[in-house]
């Protein structure tokens, strides 16, 4: 393919492996300890953070960075402290963002939505950087050694997080690092897929993956993959259609998991079972 | 001789209600004691279990569980506790073997950071084998029954060696001849280990034959701590009409 002798493009295709591995790694443990609406709460901050860099000239990706940190910070604690599910603060925390993120585009009038601040609500594969590929691989590199480390935690939070509990882990801790990471993530997927698709990352891989498996520890294998494959082929897709990079990724994902709850061993099993 | 777990004028109340879940419990178990607690729905019986496991904050009174104040050192006593919590049911499709979630039971007392040592998975092991369920070990816990997945929970509380057990109608999906046995190697364990076992039940029958004592409860109150066929007495007495609908 003649785009792949360009390094712009080689940059991207690396971007949408290591963006895919990352998405399907930190959504296999939003799914299953329930964060579901972490990630576009998540991306919604990310996208009011690119929105003030925008308006400060400061470069959006970072604010966009802060924003998601921050708000990852203060779900955790703040639904703790107030008794309600993470979902409640989270979707608080968006519609709350999105004010946030009106407001800052008010301050950069000229620029408005046809500008970087868009390429963050869409996502621009293109412009991905060295740094940003940088920071990605980081990200990946440290997501993997703190699972690996804390692995038996996650693993029974996943399970059962009121068991855990009773069997003395400190749940709230590892839930908290999990919303970090995941607003992370997601922050740094903002260029590949957009603020408005990038949730598509974090659920449609894992969710696929565990339509196939009856062991955790080979679903944190699969999801990754899936997660990759469908960046990959979205990447493609895009290049040769012509069409957002974001919206080919999240439609690709998309029918991937289709084809996986039609094809799951463990639906036919139960289908057979009531049938 | 100390009590292992001490309650003093401890009242529960849930997020966002008005009446306490429990109120105003003293109760004390010394170690070794085997202690059923029995009473209509919405007696309080699960919630004083969550409560002397430091899982519900208290907002009246003390709790203390080997010498520990379980509202301070809630993490450190639960280490200690084995709990099987009522009506445990998973997925399906939940992506874990049996064997897995019987082990999880001893990651608390493992530490942070630390995995689970070739000792730990013969402990998980030897639980289940104690429960006769030792050939479900790599089967998904999804595709179990109600009862295996209830033998399951029972293992992942005994799996942990604790000092207190603490099971809330942990017969309630088994069949009655599992149940006999159960019962008969929960006691055993007790009283081999010398472990303080307290039981929330609706098997008023399975009380008479395995216990020393009984507590009953009622909207939130100890209303009876005695021995079991005084228990009986008095249930027979004011006629309870979950009772009735629980036990024929």
């Amino acid at each position: 393919m003649i785009y792949l002798e360009y390094a712009i493009f080689q940059r991207a295709l690396l971007g949408c492996v290591f963006i895919g591995l990352l998405g399907g790694l930190i959504g296999v443990f939003v799914v299953k300890m329930r964060l579901s609406t972490i990630g576009y709460s998540m991306s919604h901050s990310a996208f009011a953070g690119a929105a003030l860099g925008v308006a400060l000239s400061v470069d959006p990706l970072l604010t966009a960075i802060v924003f998601s940190a921050v708000t990852a910070v203060f779900i955790g604690p703040a639904a703790d402290k107030a008794r309600l599910p993470i979902d409640t603060i989270t979707s608080i925390a968006f519609s709350l963002n999105m004010a946030l993120a009106f407001i800052f585009l008010t301050f950069s009038p000229q620029i408005g939505l046809s500008s970087e601040v868009a390429s963050v609500l869409w996502g621009s594969i293109v412009s991905i950087t060295n740094r940003d590929l940088v920071y990605l691989i980081a990200l990946c590199s440290i997501t993997l050694a703190l699972i690996y480390l804390f692995w038996k935690e996650l693993f029974t939070i996943m399970f059962d997080r009121k068991m855990a509990e009773a069997d003395g882990v400190n749940t709230k801790i590892f839930v908290y690092f999990m919303i970090f990471l995941a607003g992370i993530t997601v922050a740094l997927s903002l260029k590949l897929v957009g603020g408005l698709l990038v949730y598509a990352l974090l659920f449609n891989p894992a969710s696929s993956a565990l339509q196939y498996l009856h062991d955790m520890r080979k679903i944190i294998f699969l999801s990754p993959i899936i997660g990759a494959a469908s960046c990959i082929a979205g990447f493609f897709t895009s290049l040769i259609f012509d069409i957002p990079v974001g919206s080919c990724i999240a439609l690709i994902s998309t029918l991937i998991f289709a084809v996986s709850v039609i094809l799951s061993p463990k639906r036919r099993r139960r289908w057979r079972n009531e049938g | 001789m100390e009590p292992i777990i001490e309650l003093r004028d401890v009242s529960t109340v849930y997020e966002g209600e008005k009446r306490p879940a429990i109120r105003d419990v003293n109760l004390a178990f010394e170690g070794g004691e085997f202690a059923y607690v029995i009473g209509p729905n919405a007696a309080g019986k699960t919630t004083l279990l969550e409560t002397i496991n430091g899982l519900l904050p208290i907002f009246k009174g003390h709790i203390s569980v080997l010498n520990l104040d379980v509202q301070k050192y809630g993490r450190e006593v639960r280490c200690q506790i084995g709990y099987v919590p009522q009506d445990f049911m998973v997925d399906p499709g939940e992506p874990y073997a049996a064997l897995d979630v019987v082990l999880m039971g001893r990651y608390g007392k493992i530490g942070v950071i630390g995995m689970p040592s070739k000792e730990d998975k013969e402990k998980a092991i030897e639980a289940m084998r104690l429960l006769e369920i030792e050939d479900l070990a790599n089967k998904p816990i999804g595709k179990l029954s109600g009862g295996q997945q209830q033998k399951v929970m029972i293992a992942r509380a005994i799996a942990k060696e604790p000092k207190i057990l603490l099971l809330d109608e942990p017969f309630s999906n088994l069949d009655p001849e599992s149940r006999g046995k159960i019962s008969k190697l929960i006691a055993q364990i007790s009283s081999e280990h010398n472990l303080t076992t307290i039981i929330v039940t609706h098997d008023l029958r399975q009380m008479a034959e395995s216990c020393s004592r009984a507590i009953v409860m009622n909207s939130g109150r100890i209303i009876a701590d005695c021995e079991p066929r005084e228990a009986l007495a008095l249930i027979e007495k004011w006629n309870f009409s979950d009772f009735w609908r629980h036990n024929g």
